[in-house]
């Protein structure tokens, strides 16, 4: 277990935190396991705060913006198709794959904001108030008392606004260009399933828990370098929201790189 | 016929060897040395600052010492894993100065936060539950967050928790915080009741011994991190009236 009086600085603090990072995500997974073979207890009443926090809190402002991508991408289609008058097949296809691309990135930047920034806050102030000691005593894991709930609710609630935003956003974009271009139901499944591979679904909708499943490992580490210093839980917050920002958008740069 | 071989000797519940600890530079803790045999009491005392609370975290392996060693029954903290840690601290209690109890759990669920990891059923959950808020008198507080409760009830439901489980070796850190005499006695008379049924080593820190002294068989005092009495508390008295340096760290105890 990392001292909590010990800053994670420099060359050796940023190896030490991939480790700890690494040992966090692994002891959650396996924790997962043992819980599917009935060998462990998920913290129920974690997992429902968790659900909250990276759920129901994110959702309004997850589908104001899948509304307001939509509605942006109706107009420039509309826009696009009176000046250049592309064919309507190719433009929702470009549409389309926009929002396969930009909407996971969104996804991943609002649970992380929500969810992981929490995380981080819990985590450091378990140590500030004493909580942490409290867990260590009566010897319980503290990962596995912050982390493995909310991780698993990051992944569950990633994956439900990932298929939530597209129907969303898919469904907004259609009505502008149907109200102003008078584009039909038929023609926009039609048009869809050929420029769509499943491959491309896929990929929009495994991105969000994968972004989760880098994100929350990063806000727990954060919050256990924070140490005792009640400042540290503020550092603690802002460096994973900025931290989750970066290590989503280089992910998807990998994600696209390697996998397409 | 061979003659039987004699028992082997239990190890003691805690083995502490030339301990020292740094902390922002200076040296809160030196040389110190000690033993405390299973089931027997042990008073650590002296004023702010001199090291005592220190003490009962690098013995609950919350802390790591700058050097030296610290055993618990037998078991270098320094080379146990994360997973032999958390066994080994099974068989500890811990009430810390400053509290620990999870803020956003009930005192129920504060209570059984010991046993999560145990196979106990539910009824078996709530009779040792049952049993500990009957002794500490925390009835009708079970339901209660511990931001709803006095500093007092906090340590008497961090007691509670950390009696739950029957550990082999409690640690309460500032025993007289939040307590009045008269509760204090009275919990200090169950403590003695429960060590009657079964081997109870105590590690207790306070200020003064004046509560403390006749129910523990070892005293420390400790001052500016050092070690100025180590010996049986009986004694305690008798060596303070010889020696100004004792006397000073226990602020005019008599």
């Amino acid at each position: 277990m990392h001292h909590p009086d010990r800053p994670l600085t420099g060359p050796a603090g940023v190896l030490e935190r991939l480790g700890l990072g690494a040992i966090a995500l692994a002891d959650c997974l396996w924790l997962y396991l043992r819980i599917l073979g009935g060998r462990a207890r998920l913290d129920l009443p974690a997992f429902a705060a968790a659900l909250r926090q990276s759920g129901l809190s994110v959702l309004p402002a997850l589908t104001l913006v899948s509304v307001v991508l939509g509605l942006i991408l109706g107009r420039q289609g509309e826009q696009l198709l009176a000046g250049f008058a592309l064919p309507d097949a190719l433009l929702i296809s470009l549409t389309y794959a926009i929002a396969l691309e930009l909407l996971p990135v969104l996804i991943g930047i609002l649970v992380a904001g929500r969810a992981g920034v929490a995380l981080a806050v819990r985590q450091a102030g378990l140590a500030v108030s004493g909580e942490l000691d409290g867990l260590l005593v009566n010897g319980i894991d503290p990962i596995r008392y912050t982390l493995a709930p909310t991780l698993l609710a990051m992944l569950l609630m990633s994956a439900a606004f990932a298929v939530w935003s597209l129907l969303v956003t898919g469904l907004t974009t259609w009505a502008w260009l149907w109200a102003s271009v008078a584009l039909g139901p038929a023609r926009l499944v039609e048009t869809l399933a050929h420029a769509i591979g499943p491959a491309d679904l896929v990929g929009a909708l495994v991105k969000p828990p994968l972004f989760a499943l880098l994100v929350a490992p990063l806000a727990c580490v954060n919050g256990i370098a924070a140490g005792r210093d009640p400042r540290g839980i503020a550092r603690a917050a802002t460096a994973t929201m900025l931290g989750a920002i970066g290590l989503i958008l280089v992910a998807d740069l990998l994600y696209l790189l390697l996998i397409g | 016929m061979s003659t039987p071989s004699p028992a082997p000797t239990p190890p003691p519940a805690l083995a502490i060897a030339g301990l020292y600890q740094h902390v922002a530079g200076r040296c809160a803790l030196s040389d110190l040395d000690l033993t405390l045999p299973a089931g027997e009491w042990l008073l650590i005392c002296g004023p702010n600052g001199a090291g005592k609370s220190l003490l009962s975290r690098l013995v609950l392996g919350l802390d790591h010492p700058s050097a030296g060693t610290i055993a618990l029954f037998g078991q270098d903290l320094a080379r146990l894993d994360g997973g032999a840690m958390r066994r080994l601290r099974r068989r500890l209690g811990a009430v810390l100065q400053g509290g620990s109890l999870l803020a956003d759990r009930s005192v129920l669920e504060n209570l059984l936060l010991p046993l999560r990891e145990t196979p106990l059923r539910r009824a078996e959950l709530a009779r040792a539950a049952r049993l500990v808020v009957t002794l500490l008198q925390l009835d009708g507080l079970e339901h209660h967050l511990p931001r709803a409760l006095s500093l007092g009830q906090r340590r008497r439901v961090e007691l509670a928790r950390a009696l739950i489980h029957q550990p082999d070796l409690l640690v309460w850190d500032g025993v007289a915080d939040g307590l009045d005499p008269s509760a204090l006695g009275e919990i200090l008379e169950m403590l003695d009741t429960v060590r009657r049924n079964r081997a109870l080593t105590l590690i207790a820190t306070d200020n003064s011994p004046a509560a403390l002294i006749t129910h523990c068989e070892h005293a420390l005092v400790l001052d500016h991190g050092r070690a100025v009495y180590a010996g049986p508390s009986a004694a305690l008295r008798e060596t303070a009236a010889a020696r100004i340096e004792l006397r000073a760290a226990l602020r005019g105890w008599r």
